[in-house]
């Protein structure tokens, strides 16, 4: 579903993604974990092109993403992204924010996207939100929406970029169980995240990053219980023992 | 203080009241549109018409409004072209302010966070439609307070027809003095019918900018 082939990217001199080789298959759950500043973001955003490849090839849902004639809206409307600031429309209500694409990009009826926003709004559990404004919602109600949002345009694909990091503490479960539900239901993701019981939990496979490179990827009873690199086993050592 | 002469110079008042409306009205209207576009100029992904927007913003703020009005009040029949006070003091006036209405516009358009235009695009919304449906509905609330204060600028400063003969309120007064005399009631006057102007102008943007604000 989502392939990159010796990806590379430059920020001007700097060298964020090196040689990324990263194959995701249909229906697998990939979580990216890392130190801050590893490329973890960046890779997840080369997927939908919200950053460019400098070189490589990266292929998603069998289209070449950086290939110019591609037609980057039609790949975007197979694609779901969730942020970590959410960026819901503050000037839409809630409903409004998840039928602006399918309206207005995926050509659906008013009355038909509405329909259907209702029934994500009910899988996210918070149907009763419709109405509202984003900024009458928590924290964990807005990423909530947000990923409502993404599944409106029913996408073959999920992109989370760290979507609770922004969060508090005691809405985070609710955002991570609402993922767990999509990855039981067969979504394609691509997580970044910190949160490692979220990866040991759901994730097929599990990509640590450091330094703009894949170091290693596992399963994750393999990857927390065995770490092979000493650059992972330190990051775990950090992340975990405290 | 003796207004016992404003009745023999009524008459002067109100047609030059008109035509300051006028000006105002076209300089506004005109300057919204070309500020617009500068804007969109100014942000815009190529780089030779974000180049002409920036030195057309930094030339027109940046210099005199009366060198403006002038340049076509007496620079342009030298090439050819003339025109007469009213129009070349309402074309300068429209120049000078978009410069001032297309900063604001872009700033406002700026502020909006990234991640927006980003969302937008994400979920296949095209650059232009992320523009129309999200980046710009949130750059209007913030761009009011500016651009309703350069309209303020905008109905003041068009007091400059009054030295390029535009028949407007300034030049009509400048004209009453010089029969009356009567110096300090005649600009009292004067400024009565600027204030008639501005204030409700200033009225109105309050009430919008706290009508949007609690949409928001």
């Amino acid at each position: 579903m989502i392939s990159f082939q010796q990806v590379n990217k430059h920020y001007g001199s700097f060298h964020v993604l090196k040689d990324i080789d990263l194959d995701i298959a249909e229906g697998e759950v990939v979580v990216i974990i890392g130190p801050s500043g590893s490329g973890k973001s960046t890779l997840l955003r080369c997927i939908n092109r919200l950053e460019e490849i400098s070189a490589g090839n990266l292929m998603v849902d069998g289209q070449a993403v950086h290939n110019k004639t591609t037609d980057i809206n039609a790949l975007r409307r197979g694609i779901g992204m969730v942020f970590q600031h959410f960026n819901l429309y503050p000037h839409l209500k809630v409903i409004d924010n998840i039928t602006l694409a399918p309206v207005q990009a995926g050509g659906i009826s008013k009355e038909e996207a509405q329909k259907t926003a209702m029934l994500y709004l009910e899988k996210v559990g918070i149907p009763e939100k419709a109405q509202s404004y984003p900024s009458e919602l928590s924290g964990g109600q807005q990423q909530r929406v947000a990923i409502a949002r993404g599944l409106a345009m029913k996408p073959k694909i999920m992109l989370f970029d760290e979507p609770t990091s922004a969060l508090d503490p005691e809405v985070i479960g609710e955002v991570l169980s609402v993922m767990k539900l999509l990855a039981q239901e067969g979504m394609t993701m691509a997580v970044v995240t910190h949160e490692m019981g979220f990866a040991r939990e759901v994730a097929d496979r599990v990509v640590f990053m450091d330094e703009g490179r894949i170091v290693e990827q596992a399963a994750p009873a393999d990857f927390f219980a065995r770490p092979e690199s000493p650059r992972a086993q330190d990051f775990l050592s950090r992340v975990i023992n405290h | 203080m003796d207004f016992s002469f404003v009745g023999a110079y009524w008459g002067d008042f109100t047609e030059g009241f008109k035509n300051t409306i006028y000006a105002s009205l076209l300089a506004l209207a005109g300057s919204f549109i070309l500020g617009i576009l500068l804007a969109v100029f100014r942000i815009s992904p190529w780089k030779v018409l974000r180049i002409l927007g920036t030195a057309y913003v930094e030339f027109f703020r940046n210099i005199p409004l009366l060198l403006v009005v002038y340049v076509f009040y007496l620079g342009l029949p030298s090439m050819g072209v003339d025109l007469d006070g009213f129009t070349s003091g309402t074309l300068g006036l429209m120049v000078y302010t978009s410069a001032f209405i297309a900063e604001a516009i872009r700033a406002g358009i700026q502020s909006v966070p990234t991640g927006q235009m980003e969302a937008a695009r994400s979920s296949g919304l095209s650059y232009v439609q992320a523009m129309r449906f999200v980046v710009l509905p949130q750059a209007v609330r913030i761009v009011i307070p500016p651009i309703s204060n350069q309209f303020l600028n905008l109905v003041k400063n068009s007091s400059i027809l009054g030295v390029v003969a535009g028949f407007d309120l300034m030049y009509f007064a400048d004209n009453v003095n010089s029969y009356s005399f009567q110096t300090i009631e005649t600009y009292m006057i004067a400024a009565g019918f600027y204030l008639i102007l501005t204030i409700p102008l200033a009225y109105a943007t309050n009430v919008l900018e706290r009508r949007l604000a609690r949409t928001n």
